[in-house]
């Protein structure tokens, strides 16, 4: 367990070090309108940000203020440091990609049940080629399709803007598409996967209702691999909010990154980077315990090999 | 060399050994085999008929239809994407500005909606006097998407291909070497990649394109920095698995050298997932070319990929709709193929899922 | 098992119940006031008898700390909650505003301004010649990014400041006393009361600013205003509100009672809100043009900015002047601007833009200059063999620079055809990039040629003509006159405007007809869909660009 800490400590280390000298290669200058300023001038603004130090001093200066938790200031949102600017945006990102996750991980299930159940059937058929469509369908032009039709056209739901619950349901559905897809895949080959299995082949020699055996054994059984999935859904989500964002105007964090990339805000860019990746870390690792406590023949396992 | 062959063989060899004391061995050391030498026609013999996996999944493969449909579709656009910007005979950068947004024509095809009216209902080859017919439509350049369309396949499955491969290369050689190899090797090659699968690729990849030049290669390059880890895992825990298996045993009992143990018992039984691995890629690559493209992070203009002509499509998609979807109809049907092939694969691979 | 699983479910309620807290929906009270969404063109409905518009900006407001502001979304609020000694009216030209007079030393190095006595902060404290003071020398302290405009004011020791020569204490800005404030220059400037209606002359209330510390700015409430109008809400990253400043001393000629602001940051987006009547006004890209042409409310604006190439007069080819003549004339430049912009752009034939700048006779210098470099691609490739002859180069292999910007690709990805087709053996690779790196690459000449932007700073022909001089900040391409140099020094001391102006008539057709330094490409225009009912909604040529308190809305 401390080990487990320990590496992502280091990954973390590496990810900050990697990122902190890749900005330093970023062409570009982060002040906007370095199209009017003198050399004298652009001197004048590096110093008052530091970038005047030799890159060494600037790193250990980075590295000291990490260890207290310190991101640095914002280069565009002046008088605003990184922390302040991740946790202003972060609220938006946190709710429509939750709800993404639990909408998209129950709509795939039920798709996935179904494809499984009857394999090989055109319910089978139908419910993977909708959850291929939703892979290959870039999400960005499903947002823009569901923005016209259910916001504008139809006038059922808003079509962008931030002011109110109702405003969350079209980021929301256009982010768990992808959602949908993976998870019904996913279940879909676990569940066959299992229905093949011994033991459920001898669940129904001894006369155990095929409900029974489907809930039962193929169902909880196939669940399990499924939280392995959360790591990968979520950097599925991650990827979505950069775009989807942007589409429905909502304040989050994934546009942020990619405008404060357009504007070399390096400080936000490597902010957002390390919480990007810290969260990702501590999702993975969580999952990691929950798939022990789920399925206790990965913690004999893990006890045995210590 | 087959899996049920190396089956066979290790239950032969398990009787063999069934009378020594220390079987099975806490770990199957070099010392423990005493090397004899055999004539290796003799090493392969069995008896009866035998089906090659391959001709057995092959068969499998082709009594899944949806598989089948996935594979000609793939064929019918990769030809398409090699023949395709030739047909119309116009170059994809040519630039004729009299040619500007011309909504598809293709004479015969009226009905199927390519009539050559905008989304004003007004036929636009007629109203400009224009007789050539543009089959996909142009761009505002007067270009013929006809041409840029399938130019544009050309280069994303030419992004894609190229990722997948280097992914399979680098990630065979890793993980292969890592499991091979395993103990303080192996312990060492697994932290790295430890470190690797906890920083999310998508930033790594946006980062790489921002310092590297834009273009085919840096794509590339930036998709395959991480890219390649989930090959390495899988072809590690699959050789792990083989290497666990008794008729590995049995072949190094029968003096089997090292590379021969690789190149005729670990990779082959491999290939399986590797290929569905593979093919998962594929989709994959070309969804994150399409991304980059949507962010601005794409290629260098007039070069144009699907992901290109998406976004720029993306953007008029209400006036000038023919801009989108032919575009959007190639990439999906290229994702949705090769993951219908790919699951397809797997199925067929999978001898437990036989029927 | 069950429990675990009551646990778990209990965690993501948990979690569900703050991302809900934390997710920053706007109050209550706005949502009343914004019409629901709904079909088709819908006019801006009266809320309870008040005057609102409703408008987007393309991203949050990085800051309202006007020694600071540096970009256009915070440079439109400030113009329009804050206000300087001179105020600029809808034709662009300043009139006295936080001062009431405005005296002249008879050299024209002095000059002292009488402060309005109903001159007020939104508290109700009055705006003081101290406040500027302060305001003003703050600018240095804090490494601000518009400093060097005092350098282009010609403010007494600016340019020694800068430099480090000397101490912001040292700026020529005296408060004789509350009312009055006393400035001095270091040459007579023309363009001063033009210069001070900008956003980095405002005043600041320094007991105000130093209670707020580094907060001050980033809140609607942690700063003060004497303009217009005065934010009443600023939701990070959503939007913000304005509502007419009771205490403006102009107050009268203010017709608005509210303006909501949206941060919306795709077009496509905003114009599905325009459509479903949630905002007002949109500014279209080229992409859109089309589709909205025939809409009521579809208008197209003149626009002084330019987009122009600069060659790297060092380079072995384009370092001759027949070369870049050639690669001037050999392309269409109406093609461009009329069918692949098709956004009210148009071709740009001199350096200095039509419809903007006038003489003291009122002619446009545009038209006074006439097209400068305008000929046949006939003529163009008998100068490209002329070029190749004189440089003994058999082809030229080149590199253009260009922000990544979806128009900007476009027209490099024109400028590439059409060059290549009639210039024989030229090469041209496109070279996209963010736009702060392209003007990155620019500062340190490290291109072959660069598709580039100039937006004036202020409202004379001067600010396209004093970029070119020699190791100006500007100049970027190596460029280099002694004869221009000198006779841009002579225009800027010249206080006799017709003789000034002709000045840089001439100067323009040395730096284009001559040495052809820079091949222009287009004028910019401005596509917007406007609701039929929004009156007077002017945008200036220059930054500040927005000044809502003229907008009306009609029928109310």
């Amino acid at each position: 367990m401390l080990k487990r800490v320990g590496y992502m400590l280091v990954t973390l280390f590496i990810i900050a070090t990697a990122t902190f000298f890749l900005m330093k290669t970023l062409p570009g200058t982060p002040f906007t309108n370095a199209d009017r300023l003198n050399e004298q001038q652009l001197e004048n603004m590096k110093a008052k940000y530091g970038l005047d130090q030799p890159v060494a001093i600037q790193y250990v200066r980075y590295l000291a203020n990490l260890v207290q938790g310190d991101l640095g200031m914002s280069f565009k949102f002046m008088g605003r440091s990184v922390n302040e600017v991740i946790f202003e945006r972060i609220g938006p990102s946190a709710l429509i990609g939750f709800q993404a996750l639990i909408v998209g991980t129950f709509v795939g299930l039920g798709l996935g049940v179904v494809s499984a159940l009857r394999h090989n059937s055109i319910w089978d058929y139908t419910s993977v080629t909708l959850a291929v469509l939703g892979m290959s369908i870039p999400s960005f032009v499903f947002a823009a399709l569901l923005q016209y039709y259910l916001g504008l056209k139809w006038g059922l739901l808003p079509p962008a803007l931030w002011k109110g619950y109702e405003y969350t349901i079209l980021p929301t559905l256009a982010l768990s598409v992808t959602v949908i897809a993976t998870v019904a895949r996913f279940i879909r080959t676990e569940m066959l996967d299992v229905i093949s299995q011994d033991y459920v082949m001898t669940a129904r020699a001894k006369g155990l209702s095929e409900t029974g055996v489907i809930v039962k054994h193929v169902l909880r059984n196939a669940l399990i691999p499924v939280v392995t999935m959360l790591g990968p859904l979520a950097v599925n989500i991650m990827t979505g909010t950069l775009v989807i964002e942007k589409i429905f105007s909502v304040p989050g964090l994934g546009e942020q990154f990619t405008l404060s990339i357009v504007v070399n805000d390096y400080s936000v860019i490597m902010g957002i980077t390390l919480f990007y990746s810290l969260l990702f870390i501590l999702m993975v690792f969580v999952v990691d315990i929950l798939y022990g406590l789920l399925d206790p023949r990965i913690s004999v396992r893990g006890a045995k090999a210590k | 060399m087959s899996a049920e062959l190396g089956k066979n063989e290790s239950t032969l060899v398990s009787q063999v050994h069934s009378h020594s004391s220390v079987f099975p061995p806490a770990e199957v050391t070099d010392d423990l085999f005493v090397h004899e030498p055999l004539d290796s026609r003799l090493q392969e013999q069995v008896s009866g008929q035998t089906v090659s996996v391959w001709k057995d999944a092959w068969r499998r493969l082709l009594k899944n239809r949806g598989t089948v449909i996935a594979m000609c579709i793939i064929v019918l656009i990769t030809l398409l994407a090699l023949i395709g910007p030739q047909l119309s005979g116009l170059p994809y950068d040519e630039q004729n500005l009299t040619f500007s947004n011309l909504p598809p024509k293709v004479a015969g095809l009226e009905w199927l909606g390519f009539d050559g009216k905008d989304a004003k209902g007004i036929d636009q080859y007629e109203a400009r006097g224009i007789t050539e017919h543009f089959w996909f439509g142009t761009d505002e350049f007067g270009r013929d998407l006809w041409t840029r369309v399938w130019k544009g396949t050309q280069i994303s499955l030419t992004i894609a291909l190229l990722a997948a491969l280097l992914d399979l290369f680098i990630g065979v050689a890793y993980g292969g070497i890592s499991a091979f190899y395993g103990g303080k090797i192996d312990n060492v090659m697994q932290r790295i990649i430890e470190v690797l699968v906890g920083i999310p690729n998508l930033i790594v990849i946006i980062l790489f394109i921002l310092i590297l030049d834009p273009g085919i290669f840096s794509i590339v390059l930036a998709m395959i920095v991480t890219g390649w880890v989930g090959m390495a895992r899988v072809v590690r825990g699959q050789m792990m698995q083989i290497k666990a298996q008794e008729f590995v045993l049995a072949s190094r009992a029968l003096g089997a050298s090292n590379s021969r143990l690789i190149v005729k018992h670990l990779l082959p039984n491999a290939v399986g997932p590797i290929l569905v691995t593979l093919m998962f890629t594929i989709p994959t690559a070309i969804f994150f070319e399409a991304f980059l493209s949507f962010i601005g992070l794409g290629l260098q203009p007039p070069l144009a990929s699907l992901g290109v002509l998406i976004q720029d499509g993306y953007v008029s998609m209400r006036y000038f709709t023919y801009k989108l979807v032919f575009p959007g109809i190639v990439i999906s049907a290229l994702m949705i193929s090769f993951n219908l092939l790919a699951d397809g694969l797997r199925d067929a691979l999978d001898p437990r899922m036989k029927k | 098992m069950r429990r675990k699983k009551k646990g778990l479910s209990l965690v993501i309620a948990l979690l569900m119940a703050f991302t809900v807290a934390g997710c920053n929906f706007n109050s209550e009270q706005t949502n009343t006031q914004t019409p629901a969404p709904n079909n088709g063109n819908q006019t801006a409905e009266p809320t309870a008898g008040k005057k609102v518009l409703r408008i987007y900006d393309s991203d949050e407001i990085p800051t309202l700390d006007t020694a600071q502001v540096h970009e256009d979304v915070s440079f439109a609020v400030v113009n329009n909650t804050m206000e300087g000694l001179y105020r600029r009216d809808a034709n662009s030209q300043p009139y006295l505003a936080m001062a009431e007079k405005h005296d002249m030393s008879p050299d024209g190095l002095v000059h002292t301004f009488k402060i309005r006595e109903n001159a007020k902060w939104n508290n109700g404290e009055p705006v003081t010649a101290h406040d500027f003071e302060f305001a003003w020398k703050k600018v240095f302290q804090a490494a601000g990014h518009y400093s060097f405009m005092f350098e282009t004011a010609a403010v007494l020791n600016s340019t020694a400041i800068l430099k480090g020569e000397k101490k912001p204490e040292d700026l020529g800005v005296k408060a004789l006393d509350d009312r009055t404030l006393e400035v001095k220059l270091e040459y007579p400037n023309p363009l001063l009361n033009q210069l001070l209606s900008f956003p980095t002359f405002f005043p600041q209330k320094k007991e105000f600013v130093e209670s707020k510390k580094e907060k001050y700015g980033l809140e609607f409430d942690t700063v003060l205003y004497n303009g217009p109008f005065m934010l009443t809400e600023w939701k990070h990253d959503q939007g913000w509100k304005y509502e007419k400043n009771p205490n403006y001393w102009d107050k009268d000629k203010v017709k608005l009672d509210q303006i909501d602001a949206y941060v919306v940051k795709d077009v496509s987006t905003a114009l599905t809100l325009y459509e479903s009547g949630q905002i007002d006004r949109v500014e279209l890209t080229s992409s859109f043009v089309d589709q909205y042409r025939d809409k009521e409310g579809f208008l197209t604006i003149k626009d002084p900015s330019i987009r122009f190439l600069r060659f790297n007069h060092t380079h072995p080819a384009l370092g001759n002047v027949n070369i870049r003549r050639a690669i001037n004339l050999a392309w269409d430049k109406q093609g461009l601007t009329d069918v692949i912009l098709n956004d009210g752009a148009t071709p740009l034939y001199g350096m200095v833009p039509g419809g903007f700048f006038f003489s003291p006779e009122g002619k446009d210098f545009r038209q006074l200059n006439g097209d400068i470099n305008k000929g046949t691609v006939e003529q163009a490739q008998e100068f490209w063999k002329k070029g190749l002859q004189e440089t003994g180069l058999s082809e030229v292999k080149v590199a253009l620079n260009l922000a990544d910007t979806d128009t900007q690709k476009k027209v490099g990805e024109y400028l590439k055809n059409q060059l290549e087709k009639n210039l024989p053996g030229f090469t041209l690779e496109l070279k996209s990039v963010p736009t702060n790196q392209r003007l990155e690459l620019e500062k340190a000449v490290n291109y072959d040629i660069s598709l580039s932007s100039w937006g004036p700073d202020y409202s004379d022909p001067m600010t396209y003509i004093d970029m070119w001089v020699t190791g100006g900040s500007a100049n970027r391409m190596k460029y280099s006159n002694a004869k221009y140099d000198e006779m841009v020094k002579q225009a800027k001391m010249e206080t006799d405007m017709s003789k000034r102006f002709q000045m840089m008539l001439e100067l323009e057709k040395m730096l284009l007809d001559q040495d052809v330094a820079v091949a222009p490409v287009y004028q910019e225009g401005l596509a917007v869909l406007q609701r039929p009912t929004v009156k007077d909604y002017v945008v200036l040529p220059t930054a500040p660009r927005y000044n809502y308190m003229w907008v009306d809305i009609a029928g109310q």
